[in-house]
């Protein structure tokens, strides 16, 4: 009897769904079809038309929607990877900085954290972009003899140019993510218990060794969740790239349905593509997450 | 007594050595942090009292609290924030009679359709378009009718992802993974665009409320999570005991899994409610008006071109007082619920 309720009750959950789905669906295609607009991929080897000034690889106006597309992606992916780096380096720096017995650096990067936690991303990037590059004018900033250039031009390192919009990105994003690594450091590190600390001591090992043999090894299983989460955040923040002008997977999208008009295609591309990039993060932090206990063994 | 004088004096002086141990790199390290800090402080004060022309705030402070909300009409905008500050104040150093607290989570429920009459108008109020809602009033306008409709969603959620049942256990973890694999801005973006779509013709959801069911959609995903961090953490012992107690389904998920998952999932609660706050500026992509876009028009008036600093240093301040004060209120209600155990 029990059994059947439930049985009765997922059969009609899934009958208000497909009904639901139906209607929605149905809507859709009345909309569709009366803007004269309707639903395929055909599109997408059609030339794009319109120009990208971020471009890793060859690309021009006459190239399809679809190679377009492909240069966003790259695009995304270039910046996630750098700031990624940048984010987990200052992280550690100040997630340790907390840490410090020294109370007046603990202080500052408590400042850091709050400040930056606080206000919003859009807000930082829009900093970054409009008052730290924008306003550097023509005059070269911090020009030290060819080995680094900051410019309104963006950074250029060794003759490697970035453009200032990726460079905000990146200043971005890292000092974001990077108040938030933070915490998680601080938070793996305390997770190991003091009496470790207490041991180390007593055996005689100095401060420097027993922290960096001792306790980050017990932290680092600690910090793989934690971190997992704070770069799938970042993946998914770097889309704000749209607000300094940086022609990310997100910001093509959106010029190409507002030249096409096609929302629903561009969506499930959009859908995909962070599917794809969230199975990437995930699997290769579970990977180091399987390097990290199997070097303990 | 001679000795025991001396000892005291020897084990002040080594306090004083190790309270304020003279290691010189140390030493070293917080001279030259502390003179940095406090020449950049004198830099940044010299910079805000004499050189920041601080007229683009000063004469655009009503376009940041209330947007283009009608300038007679402003004190209905008003009177919500006053409203609302007002129960954040009772809320932290009100008086902790049993009865009001037990209500205050109604009354900030109850904040929400006052709020929507203030602003809409209507019955008595002239009605004001949601097109000319804007600046703070919309930011937590939105931020509240989001909470407030993602939390029972979430609760649910949580619910059915942990539920027997196959078919809803599968929807809802359907459902929660794809929300949170997917960025903030492209449910948003699904909100503004797509909804339209998915409507019958002639039918319209405004605006404020198309961002409303975005943000809900995206927050009830992690809201769930979290509660579901705080279902795992109650020990089956307590559903043993209260099965054993004869209590029902309902009962035990009403009077004992939501109210201990709540308490323990509070402060991840409160980070989305943070959280939220600040992604409301997402909207300003999207064409509203809220406390960032409006910053962002008038940047773009030539009357104040180029101020970027002064306009991102006041909106970096408000967001960053509001955001500490929500903190504080969250850990002043942990404080409350840990002592006060019975609901």
């Amino acid at each position: 009897m029990r059994l059947n309720i439930k049985f009765f009750l997922q059969i009609v959950l899934i009958l208000i769904l497909i009904i639901f789905v139906w209607i929605i669906l149905n809507n859709l295609s009345i909309n569709l079809s009366r803007t004269g607009i309707g639903f395929d991929f055909y599109w997408l080897s059609k030339p794009a038309g319109f120009s990208l000034a971020e471009k890793p690889l060859r690309y021009s106006p006459s190239d399809t929607y679809a190679w377009a597309l492909f240069i966003g992606w790259i695009n995304s992916l270039k910046v996630i990877f750098l700031s990624l780096i940048f984010a987990t380096f200052i992280g550690i720096l100040i997630g340790f900085a907390r840490l410090n017995k020294n109370s007046f650096i603990g202080l500052i990067s408590a400042g850091y954290i709050t400040v930056i936690r606080q206000t919003p991303l859009l807000l930082q990037l829009m900093f970054w972009y409009f008052v730290g590059f924008l306003n550097l004018r023509n005059n070269n900033f911090l020009n030290f003899n060819q080995i680094i250039n900051f410019s309104v031009q963006g950074i250029d390192l060794f003759g490697i140019k970035f453009s200032s919009e990726f460079s905000a990105l990146l200043f971005g994003l890292s000092i974001f993510s990077s108040a938030f690594i933070a915490e998680v450091i601080r938070g793996g590190i305390l997770s190991v218990p003091f009496g470790q600390w207490e041991a180390f001591r007593s055996l005689g090992l100095s401060e420097r060794t027993g922290f960096i043999k001792i306790i980050i090894p017990q932290a680092l299983p600690a910090f793989i969740p934690g971190l997992t989460s704070q770069y799938l955040n970042l993946a998914k923040n770097s889309t704000l790239a749209i607000a300094v002008g940086y022609s990310d997977i997100y910001a093509i999208n959106d010029t190409i349905i507002n030249q096409t008009g096609r929302a629903i295609e561009c969506f499930i591309i959009l859908l995909s593509s962070f599917l794809i990039l969230n199975l990437l993060i995930t699997n290769i932090m579970g990977l180091i997450n399987k390097l990290i206990i199997s070097s303990r063994k | 007594m001679a000795i025991k004088i001396k000892n005291l004096k020897i084990l002040f002086l080594r306090e004083i050595k190790t309270k304020i141990s003279f290691k010189p790199f140390s030493f070293l390290l917080n001279t030259v942090l502390i003179s940095i800090i406090i020449s950049s402080l004198l830099l940044a004060l010299n910079w805000i009292f004499f050189k920041a022309n601080w007229s683009v705030i000063n004469s655009n402070l009503s376009l940041f609290a209330f947007g283009s909300f009608p300038s007679d009409e402003q004190w209905r905008p008003l009177l919500w924030l006053v409203i609302l500050s007002f129960i954040a104040l009772i809320n932290i150093f009100g008086p902790k009679w049993k009865w009001l607290r037990k209500n205050l989570l109604i009354i900030w429920i109850g904040s929400v359709p006052v709020g929507i009459y203030l602003l809409k108008g209507g019955f008595g109020l002239i009605p004001v378009m949601s097109q000319n809602w804007g600046g703070l009033t919309l930011t937590i306008f939105i931020t509240i009718c989001s909470i407030l409709f993602s939390l029972p969603l979430g609760i649910l959620l949580a619910l059915s992802r942990r539920s027997s049942l196959f078919m809803i256990q599968k929807f809802s973890s359907f459902y929660i993974d794809i929300m949170r694999s997917v960025p903030l801005i492209a449910v948003l973006f699904f909100g503004q665009l797509l909804i339209p779509l998915f409507l019958p013709y002639g039918l319209e959801i405004d605006r404020v409320w198309r961002a409303i069911i975005g943000f809900t959609l995206f927050v009830s995903a992690y809201i769930a999570e979290d509660i579901r961090g705080g279902l795992q953490s109650i020990p089956k012992t307590q559903l043993e005991a209260a099965n054993s107690l004869g209590l029902n389904k309902y009962q035990i998920t009403r009077f004992i899994l939501i109210p201990q998952s709540l308490r323990v999932a509070l402060p991840a609660l409160t980070n989305q409610l943070i959280g939220l706050f600040q992604n409301t500026s997402l909207m300003s992509i999207l064409g509203l008006m809220e406390l960032i876009g409006i910053g962002r028009s008038i940047l773009a008036n030539p009357e104040y071109i180029g101020q970027y600093i002064e306009v991102y240093i006041w909106l970096a301040t408000v967001y960053w007082i509001l955001c500490t004060l929500m903190a504080y209120l969250s850990k002043q209600l942990e404080k409350e619920m840990s002592s006060n155990k019975g609901y």
